[in-house]
């Protein structure tokens, strides 16, 4: 029953996907500017190339007939070539993809690290001095830009005290033989120490920015459902069993403070896989972020649709797996 | 629908109102919109509030630069912030589609047959002395017509760790790793300003990737960092008929799979340029850059000729062929296009060894290079978008050299002793665009004044922290035919407005 629904959900995501390719698409041909003129800015190219240049990239076509094409390509599994770096759309994903993932694993991480403990703590002692340090840590944390975090981390960890790297994915002197794409992965399929240790230092700086933002705002989910539940019956209960409080808190308290939790971290799970540009670019982390706001900058219109279909299917997806979560967590849920 | 109409009969109200005014008191004021993009916010406010002192309203819009240019080609805005940059050390690739009339670069609309028949002569005539003459005079007539505030070109500022020596910035972004040394390493390692860099093949539109080829590909012809020709894949070249040029090849060399280099190879690098959908079904834009040629023939396996449509002179040859470097014609027909691009080969002094175009490219040392192996053994680009980033990369010691220094981040450099500041003068010219076509920008007192009104010393002094040079026009001066005689506008607020009262404000 469980399958029939998840698959029934999967395959909700297609329409979404297009329906916003077909917005993206729109909206995008609304901007004033055009493709080919930005990327041969004032290079001394004549009318007649220009025009070859957007009959063979199809950009004098009517829209409606532009459409039609790319959802032709699409259903043959092809997205297309980038007008602007002349290379297979699903290629420049493809490589921007994994370091977004391995960026957004590697931030959530670091949240949850952060923001459960401190949630449990200041749940566990409201109104004092530790929930009050918890509080506004994490309206600190919350309200700081990430551009500024970051730079403050880079100065103070790469260029002062000389302990990680200031940006990049890992060390350019290192050669990992692409496999998967996923630095990490790779690193570990070529048995190469230096290499995976190399990726876990590059790492630490833009995944704190990122989740130092994120671990705020989870914080604080989590003291709040955590103290909703702590005054439930089944806690009660629980602990008039003569259970020890850890088991109290941990099994019968933390586990069911975690739902609201799971909803907030779903939302900025699916947000931290769109890549976030800023970050992306403080660390030079060659991410999705990038890409997709450099494609909308160029009006690279093949990318820019691919990508927000991508989107699409994360959105559905993260989605999906909080509920799947969820009854995990509880399975009252199951029927739900 | 409604609502719109009651906005706009509120805006007309108004600006009725407000227009009156200002109208009071002597004839009418001149008052426009300066477009601007969001480099140039800082400047065009700074101007703006320099030409309400003289009585002049003028109001600052910034834009996104890919939502204002075509509103400007549309003729739809009447006064503009505009840079060009030029890939030739000559007018011919500046001034010429700048100020031609309904050239690609005139966004000014600009208009004089005298100044057209001056930029016709100097991109057709072989001889120097005629070409230099007639773009002293066409600078002259295009200071008086003043169809822009001519404005200035700044210098690159980039910097280098002090453990770095032989390397020197270019005038365009394009250095060569070829004579550089890191003491106590053998790998150098390059910031640059780019998110990512557009792949590695020559026939693709020229950008900041050049910096990257050229240390991968040789052409006939290079430039030295301040764009004086020199012979690199041909030894000698020479004029043969009126629109024809013979190069002679170097001998003995070959590309970095082997393979030696001969006629065969150059008359496949431009034919490749040159065909229409060659490049994996695309066509190259780079050809314009060609000038008016016609066909590239081998003469045999060491010589090759290079016959045009039209006269066109041996400089604008030769700084048009540094663009185009030379790539082996049987690799590319094995490995296949796409294969091309994933591993280049070329016959310059670095090899293409791995990397990826949005993070790092490493290159290696080429031993067989003709002019001997360079000083390092390794190359790397590394992708650094984020000005303090590359600071901070540079800092670090992370990376030895580091492109595009924010001018206001200078001094803070220049505090280091492990670090140096290096410039080199620019090739791209800064200014604002008036649309000639329009009122009250078509009579050229109201431009003359507009330029004697702007005061460009503050600016370059305060906003770009001394690193900028005033251009009497759009001639720069380290190109061809450039008139030190001729000077900037000077800051006179008094001809300015005398100017104005004539043109009836």
């Amino acid at each position: 029953m469980r399958w029939l629904r998840i698959v029934h959900r999967m395959l909700l995501a297609v329409p979404v996907a297009a329906g916003v390719a077909v917005l993206a698409f729109f909206s995008l041909h609304l901007l004033p500017g055009d493709p080919v003129q930005i990327m041969l800015g004032d290079t001394n190219t004549s009318g007649a190339t220009i025009k070859t240049l957007r009959h063979e990239l199809h950009l004098d076509r009517p829209l409606h007939v532009q459409l039609t094409l790319f959802f032709a390509q699409l259903a043959h599994g092809d997205l297309g070539t980038s007008i602007v770096q002349h290379r297979p759309v699903a290629a420049l994903i493809a490589e921007a993809l994994p370091a977004t993932i391995e960026l957004t694993v590697a931030t959530v991480a670091v949240a949850v690290l952060i923001a459960v403990p401190m949630g449990l703590l200041s749940a566990l002692r409201p109104r004092s001095w530790v929930d009050r340090a918890v509080l506004s840590t994490s309206l600190l944390g919350a309200s700081m830009p990430a551009f500024w975090f970051g730079l403050l981390l880079i100065l103070f960890f790469a260029v002062n005290a000389r302990l990680l790297p200031t940006s990049g994915q890992i060390d350019p002197a290192i050669a990992v033989p692409p496999v998967t794409g996923f630095l990490l992965i790779d690193g570990v399929l070529a048995r190469s120490g230096a290499a995976v240790a190399s990726t876990l230092r590059h790492l630490v700086l833009p995944s704190l920015t990122l989740g130092v933002v994120f671990a705020a705002v989870l914080a604080r989910t989590v003291r709040s459902s955590m103290m909703d539940v702590l005054h439930r019956r089944y806690v009660t209960t629980a602990r008039a069993k003569g259970l020890p409080e850890t088991a109290v808190v941990i099994k019968h308290a933390l586990r069911n403070a975690l739902i609201p939790a799971l909803t907030v971290a779903g939302l900025q799970i699916g947000e931290l896989l769109g890549g976030n540009m800023i970050v992306e670019t403080v660390f030079a982390w060659p991410g999705l972020g990038r890409l997709v706001v450099g494609s909308i900058f160029a009006r690279d219109y093949l990318v820019v649709q691919a990508a927000v279909m991508l989107y699409a299917i994360t959105y559905v997806a993260a989605n999906l797996a909080v509920d799947v979560a969820y009854t995990v967590l509880d399975p009252r849920m199951e029927g739900a | 629908m409604a609502q719109r109409a009651l906005v706009a009969a509120v805006a007309a109200v108004l600006g009725v109102a407000l227009l009156g005014g200002t109208r009071g008191h002597a004839a009418r004021a001149l008052s426009f919109v300066l477009d601007t993009t969001p480099n140039r916010a800082t400047e065009a406010q700074a101007i703006a509030a320099q030409l309400g002192g003289a009585g002049i309203n003028a109001q600052v819009r910034v834009w996104q630069l890919s939502v204002l240019i075509p509103q400007i080609q549309a003729g739809q805005r009447a006064v503009y912030t505009t840079d060009w940059g030029s890939a030739y050390f000559d007018p011919y690739d500046l001034a010429v589609p700048k100020f031609v009339t309904k050239a690609r670069g005139n966004f000014s609309f600009y208009s004089n047959a005298a100044v057209d028949h001056d930029m016709a002569v100097a991109s057709g005539t072989p001889n120097e002395a005629q070409r230099r003459a007639a773009y002293l005079d066409a600078q002259r007539k295009i200071y008086g017509d003043a169809p822009w505030v001519f404005g200035y070109v700044l210098r690159n500022i980039e910097a280098e760790s002090s453990a770095v020596s032989g390397w020197v910035p270019a005038a365009d972004n394009s250095e060569t790793m070829y004579p550089a040394a890191v003491r106590g390493a053998d790998t150098i390692t390059m910031g640059m300003r780019n998110d990512a860099i557009a792949p590695l093949d020559p026939g693709l539109p020229p950008n900041d990737r050049e910096a990257v080829l050229r240390n991968i590909f040789d052409a006939l012809v290079g430039h030295t960092p301040d764009g004086k020709v020199v012979p690199q894949l041909a030894t000698s070249w020479r004029r043969v008929g009126p629109a024809a040029y013979d190069f002679a090849l170097r001998p003995g060399v070959k590309f970095q799979n082997g393979d030696p280099v001969t006629a065969d190879d150059v008359v496949f690098t431009f034919q490749r340029v040159l065909t229409p959908g060659a490049i994996s079904g695309y066509s190259s834009t780079r050809k314009d850059l060609l000038g008016p040629i016609l066909r590239v023939q081998k003469l045999d396996d060491s010589h090759v000729r290079f016959v045009y449509s039209a006269t066109f002179p041996e400089a604008l040859v030769l700084q048009s062929l540094v663009h185009f470097q030379i790539v082996p014609q049987k690799y590319v027909q094995q490995a296949g296009e796409g294969g091309f691009i994933a591993k280049p080969v070329g016959a310059g002094p670095f090899r293409f060894v791995r990397g990826a175009l949005n993070s790092e490219i490493v290159l290696e040392r080429y031993d067989g290079y003709w002019g001997g192996p360079a000083k390092v053994r390794q190359v790397i680009f590394r992708m650094l978008p984020e000005p303090s980033g590359r600071i901070a990369a540079l800092l670090s010691g992370e990376v030895h050299v580091i492109q595009e220094v924010p001018p206001d981040l200078v001094d803070r450099l220049k505090t280091n002793p492990n670090v140096q500041v290096r410039t080199a003068e620019g090739t791209r010219s800064y200014e604002i665009e008036f649309n000639t076509k329009a009122e009250p920008f078509n009579d050229p007192r109201v431009r003359q004044a507009l330029n004697y009104a702007v005061n460009w010393d503050p600016i370059l002094r305060d906003i770009y922290h001394g690193y900028g040079t005033r251009l009497s026009t759009a001639f720069l001066p380290n190109g061809f035919g450039y008139d030190p005689a001729l000077k900037p506008y000077p800051y006179d607020p008094a001809k300015a407005r005398e100017l104005l009262r004539q043109a009836g404000y």
